[in-house]
């Protein structure tokens, strides 16, 4: 299946990816409405996008009550509004932490795919999110353990 | 060769999940008898139901048809009395036999009440079944007082139930603090703060003695203070797995039925799962007993996944719960009590935000975590945090700037390639299936 790829050595940290997403996903430019979050690393001019790999798994889906998360023919791993309940029990059951909960619909939310023409792929302008035929991975790994910093925090409280 | 006789007792959330896993596998080569006392539905959202956000077949998942489409023989209404494991059946309690090949025991468990006077009396409800959610929702009026006696995770699902229905709550705890077996002291005094600037009243520490009729309404006694009058009174204290029926069966019984990796019990054809199964602790790698709701979804599928004929081990239950009151959500991971664990906090004076976190060497082996719903900073990374829980990875680079940031848990996650470990990982070694989608042959 197509999942989103994502490079993080081409990413700016423009955020055109979280306000397209949730534009997309709730019809507001609201990041805190994204499924798809980008990081910044202190002390590097480095930035990376996150969002749900669409395990294999499915925590989500196996953690839900009433069966409201199902396969989306994009092979996204989607909730069904009018069955969940808001109960939180994907939020806690995804490892990965890419299940939210919407304080203002009382709903879960995650990421789609958008029916197979995911928006941040599509604003994009470094081509470091990528919707293409591949294995899902941790794109960021790497990335992320040669720029975090575990013991540097000079001046924290 | 005969097809296979597989006998489930009890249709809560463990032995509907085995009977979507046995099918995933078999497509209906088996033969599947449920026997349970009640239909089965999905108890985890009674509480909507009671908030007027859901109607009753919202709550009821599995119905005839669905059944008979699976190939599932039922017998409802029905107890399992005892099991003769020599012989190889299920004795129900009306005398009638059920022969099977294997059986998976998923009884869950009971609401229990103190041996308080009164406690039995009318007015006086528990809410666990769709019975009793049913009795409670008929109960409530606008502006009715309600006793809560219990503090737990089970009252505290149904709090913004009450209150949404007009409902003046009273929540009393015999415990010197509210949810005691959820979060620490510092959590629970910010809940009830925040309970009580919402008009909430909270009293723990306080014993309940005798529950009287007091001209159609209920009077709460206690050992000390004032008592509390009430229209409505509901027990949440506390549950007990329903395991009185297996004794004289050979079944090894604990604190729940001791099972293997593969949900099994000490008699080898005779399975457990959810409620009443003692199995691995992920975190400690000791057996336990993990009444949640998670718990019974894995079990459960495991369990069918080897009666169907499968080799899966379980790699072990995390215990976690989360729950939203009035906007403040509430969630506690793995070993949050740890009294022997080096525990970093953040807490913040003056706003409902709180952050804990466990450590055991470089191992995160528990986690609380307590904020405002809206602020996305408190609570948006709260499956990051089972991740590194669930995972447990190594953190020994990352103690001293999770020490002073606790809230800081993101960059420790992506560093350490957690993702890169749990994407491999399937329970039933392969992608899930979403049970709706899970068919039988004709």
């Amino acid at each position: 299946m197509r999942v989103l790829k994502i490079i993080p050595e081409r990413c700016t940290g423009c955020m055109r990816c979280e306000l397209a997403c949730s534009y997309e996903q709730t019809g507001t430019f609201q990041p805190s409405k994204a499924v798809i979050r980008v990081s910044s690393f202190e002390g590097h001019t480095s930035y990376a996008p996150y969002t749900c790999p669409q395990c294999a798994e499915a925590w989500c889906l196996t953690a839900c009550p009433v069966e409201a998360i199902g396969i989306s023919p994009a092979g996204a791993k989607e909730v069904m509004d009018d069955i969940c309940v808001g109960c939180k029990l994907c939020t806690i059951a995804c490892p990965y932490g890419t299940v939210f909960y919407d304080p203002d619909s009382h709903k879960a939310f995650k990421c789609d795919l958008c029916g197979g023409k995911p928006a941040c792929a599509t604003v994009c302008p470094t081509q470091a999110i990528l919707y293409v035929e591949a294995g899902t991975e941790d794109w960021l790994g790497s990335f992320a353990a040669e720029r975090a910093l575990p013991g540097a925090l000079a001046g924290v409280r | 060769m005969a097809a296979k006789r597989h006998v489930i007792v009890g249709g809560g959330t463990a032995g509907w999940n085995a009977i979507t896993a046995i099918r995933e596998a078999d497509k209906g080569a088996s033969e599947i008898t449920l026997v349970a006392d009640e239909a089965p539905y999905a108890r985890m959202v009674l509480p909507y139901y009671l908030g007027r956000q859901i109607g009753e077949t919202h709550v009821l998942t599995a119905g005839p048809q669905r059944l008979a489409a699976l190939k599932v023989t039922t017998r409802l209404g029905r107890r399992a009395a005892r099991v003769d494991a020599a012989g190889g059946k299920l004795i129900l309690d009306n005398g009638d036999e059920v022969p099977y090949d294997d059986l998976l025991i998923a009884t869950g468990s009971s609401a229990v009440r103190p041996p308080v006077p009164g406690a039995d009396g009318a007015g006086v409800h528990s809410f666990w079944t769709l019975p009793q959610a049913r009795a409670v929702s008929g109960g409530i009026q606008p502006g009715a007082r309600v006793a809560m006696i219990g503090a737990g995770f089970i009252a505290f699902t149904i709090l913004n139930a009450l209150v949404a229905r007009g409902a003046r709550l009273t929540v009393l705890e015999i415990a010197p603090r509210i949810l005691p077996r959820m979060v620490d002291d510092a959590a629970a005094r910010i809940v009830q703060a925040w309970l009580e600037e919402r008009g909430v009243a909270v009293r723990p520490g306080v014993q309940v003695t005798a529950i009287e009729d007091a001209g159609g309404a209920k009077r709460v006694r206690l050992k000390a203070g004032a008592p509390v009058e009430a229209d409505l009174v509901i027990m949440a204290t506390g549950i007990r797995p329903n395991l009185e029926w297996l004794k004289g069966s050979g079944v090894e019984v604990k604190a729940g039925i001791v099972v293997d990796a593969r949900m099994r019990s000490s008699v080898p054809n005779i399975y457990a799962a959810g409620d009443v199964a003692e199995g691995p602790d992920r975190v400690t790698g000791a057996k336990a007993v993990h009444a949640i709701e998670p718990t019974a979804v894995q079990h459960g599928r495991v369990a069918g996944a080897n009666m169907a004929g499968r080799e899966v081990a379980y790699p072990g239950s995390l215990l976690m719960n989360i729950v939203d009151v009035l906007d403040l959500e509430i969630a506690s991971f793995g070993a949050w009590d740890d009294a022997k664990a080096e525990a970093f906090e953040d807490l913040l004076p003056g706003r409902p935000s709180y952050r804990k976190l466990l450590f055991r060497g470089g191992r995160l082996v528990g986690a609380i975590l307590l904020g405002r719903t809206r602020e996305i900073w408190a609570t948006n990374d709260v499956g990051m945090l089972k991740g590194l829980v669930y995972t447990g990875k190594d953190l020994s680079a990352w103690k001293a700037r999770l020490k002073a940031r606790p809230q800081d848990i993101r960059l420790a996650y992506l560093a350490t390639g957690t993702a890169k470990e749990l994407l491999p990982q399937t329970l039933l070694g392969g992608p899930s299936v979403p049970e709706r989608d899970v068919t039988v042959n004709a």
